[in-house]
């Protein structure tokens, strides 16, 4: 009979990944190419040429060479200058495209969009695994799951392989720390140092997984005598974490420990964009002096309200019981001081992971631009304590029939509530406001930032002026002229993008992502002989418009 | 050393907050003024509300009252006979 319900269950969560993925198969061919997809490919090149050289493998070498050159872009900083970047996406993404010849720029987009999405598919499974040990109920955990995929902004970005990629990664490492406290292994450990690595090339924040672990180790040693053994264990753990490190990132093969402090150290030196304006609630404000509530503001205005509901009641109660822990920490205690049983402990890593995170933006005053995508894996801890809450109502309405059906039924509306925003945001997803604002105050923030509306632009226009030379202006921070390589070679060529020079240009393309201050400065300001043709509109948010010269 | 450990994280965190929700709030706060003030944007704004106020007042037939015209011009020369006695010596 279990082997029958575990079958079912295995068909069921099957049959789901099965739709999601026909439906990812027939769609992902939508999204535009972002503005920093071609650094990305540059960077795949680089330090794939890098590693051909050391390893003498000189057919890869010359062409990943010779495809470099190719790459030329004047707004593009070389990877010299920016070679910190994780490469864990981009170096296997650029030996497929030099190992099954891709000849179409396009395609190697396509290409690396869909594998970014398997990698986050991949990843919501782990994200199943941790729900299904935590609160052993199928259906809630599949919902859990489903909401974690359909998170409309982490939807769409997933296949931006930019932070979306790092949530998958570090949600693998999550996996594998909860894994651990639960039973210390050498298997476990070196599972969990693998993925932390990897998460830890991807973005520096990736360093509270190691300290998380230590301090539930310290925690776990102050009320059992264990000591030596944990200490065995979590030497090993750092050690081939700083061995996969290494490995990982080829930036570090010489010159490791210079190299390595200067990772932290760039940050602080030119991988922040030093003091750009940021449009925020209707005012152009500092990246470097956000308001403390900009975080939580666009966390927000940009989750669905079913979501927060639930992921505040859920956080607030842990919170309460975590609290009433601690108050009554004892000198000798059977249990450990802070969780009772592993399920309390998972708890516990989640929550602390989440506070301790948000705490330090706050101390440190990190910068912030895009609104809240550098801190998307956030998401992870926000679903967690979500499906936390409606598991707190099953318990509390457990002789209830009714109210229990309700609960799921509540957390069923959700994932079609969100379903329904996948459908109309498609494939702006990643620009996805809450119903509770309205739309002149979704215009107040950042919009297309990525600037994938770029090739619905070029199409457009394509299709209204056929085979005309066209000038473009750019009314924009949007680098424009990257997402020509989302259309077709024949089509592109018809375009010359020339920048703010307005005078030359048929046609202005304008969003509201601006560098500076567009109240104040008038550089993105409309000439009085363009008129307004066309306006992409999604749910209120304006993606972008096309302005005509009208001489 | 249980305890002690505990309530020296709690303090250090504490302390932490304290510091950043007094001084660090007002530190931001006094930062985003200045920067408003002394952005570029804010002295290009300065500068054409300059050149559009001369150009209204270049505009005006009579710019200055005929008083204040007296009273500049008797200051102008007093200034320069002043300017010139100090040029002889």
């Amino acid at each position: 009979m279990i082997n029958k319900i575990k079958n079912f269950q295995y068909i069921f969560l099957s049959l789901t990944y099965l739709i999601i993925v026909l439906v990812v198969l027939s769609t992902f061919k939508d999204f535009g190419v972002h503005i920093e997809e071609k650094f990305h490919r540059m960077n795949g090149l680089y330090w794939l040429n890098y590693i051909a050289q050391i390893f003498n493998f000189e057919k890869i070498s010359l062409i990943s060479e010779i495809k470099l050159k190719e790459i030329s872009d004047y707004t593009l900083s070389s990877v010299e200058h920016y070679n910190k970047y994780g490469v864990i996406f981009d170096v296997p993404l650029a030996l497929i495209e030099i190992v099954f010849n891709i000849e179409k720029i396009e395609n190697v987009y396509h290409i690396k969009h869909f594998f970014s999405f398997i990698i986050f598919l991949i990843s919501s499974f782990f994200f199943y695994k941790i729900l299904i040990k935590r609160f052993k109920n199928f259906f809630l955990c599949l919902a859990g799951t489903v909401l974690f995929i359909t998170s409309p902004r982490i939807f769409g970005d997933s296949f931006l392989y930019k932070d979306v990629l790092f949530l998958s990664f570090f949600n693998i490492a999550l996996f594998f720390l909860l894994k651990s406290s639960d039973s210390l292994n050498l298997k476990n450990i070196f599972f969990f140092s693998v993925f932390s690595a990897i998460a830890f090339n991807l973005r520096i924040f990736g360093i509270f997984l190691p300290v998380t672990f230590f301090l539930i180790l310290i925690i776990k040693s102050l009320n059992n005598k264990n000591i030596y053994s944990y200490f065995k264990f979590y030497s090993f753990y750092l050690f081939s974490l700083i061995c996969l490190i290494i490995f990982f990132s080829p930036y570090l093969w010489s010159n490791t420990l210079a190299n390595f402090l200067d990772i932290f150290l760039a940050l602080k030196r030119d991988l922040i964009d030093a003091d750009i304006k940021i449009l925020f609630n209707n005012e152009f404000i500092i990246n470097r002096n956000a308001p403390d509530s900009y975080l939580f503001t666009w966390i927000f205005i940009s989750t669905p309200i079913t979501t927060l509901i639930l992921f505040s009641l859920g956080y607030f109660f842990y919170s309460k019981r975590f609290i009433k822990r601690f108050i009554n920490i004892k000198k000798e205690q059977i249990y450990n001081d802070l969780w009772r049983g592993q399920n309390e402990q998972k708890d516990f890593i989640i929550f602390f992971i989440l506070t301790s995170f948000y705490l330090s933006l706050l101390v440190f005053n990190s910068p912030f631009y895009n609104g809240w995508r550098l801190v998307y894996f956030l998401n992870i801890f926000i679903i967690y304590f979500t499906v936390y809450q409606i598991n707190n109502l099953i318990i509390l309405y457990r002789k209830d029939y009714l109210k229990r059906k309700i609960i799921l039924l509540f957390a069923l509306a959700s994932i079609i509530h969100n379903v329904i925003c996948l459908v109309i945001y498609h494939p702006y997803q990643s620009y996805y406001f809450t119903e509770l604002i309205s739309n002149n105050k979704k215009n107040t923030f950042e919009g297309d930032y990525y600037g994938i509306s770029g090739k619905h632009f070029f199409l457009k226009l394509s299709s209204d002026n056929k085979d005309q030379k066209i000038k473009i202006a750019v009314a924009s921070h949007t680098p424009l002229h990257r997402s020509l390589e989302s259309i077709d070679f024949d089509l592109r060529k018809n375009f010359e993008v020339v920048g703010q020079e307005y005078k030359n240009a048929d046609f202005i393309y304008k969003n509201n992502i601006s560098e500076v201050n567009s109240n104040l400065n008038k550089k993105y300001n409309i000439p009085n002989n363009f008129v307004k043709i066309y306006e992409l509109n999604v749910n209120g948010i304006k993606i972008y418009e096309i302005f005509k010269n009208i001489k | 050393m249980k305890i002690f450990f505990y309530k020296s994280i709690l303090v250090f965190i504490l302390f932490i907050l304290a510091i950043h929700f007094s001084f660090g709030v007002i530190t931001k706060q006094i930062k985003r003024e200045y920067s408003s003030i002394v952005s570029k944007e804010k002295i290009e704004q300065i500068k054409n509300k300059l050149r559009e106020e001369i150009k209204t007042g270049t505009e005006k037939e009579v710019l200055i009252n005929p008083k204040d015209a007296k009273l500049l011009n008797n200051f102008l020369i007093k200034l320069r006979s002043e300017l010139e006695k100090t040029k002889n010596k």
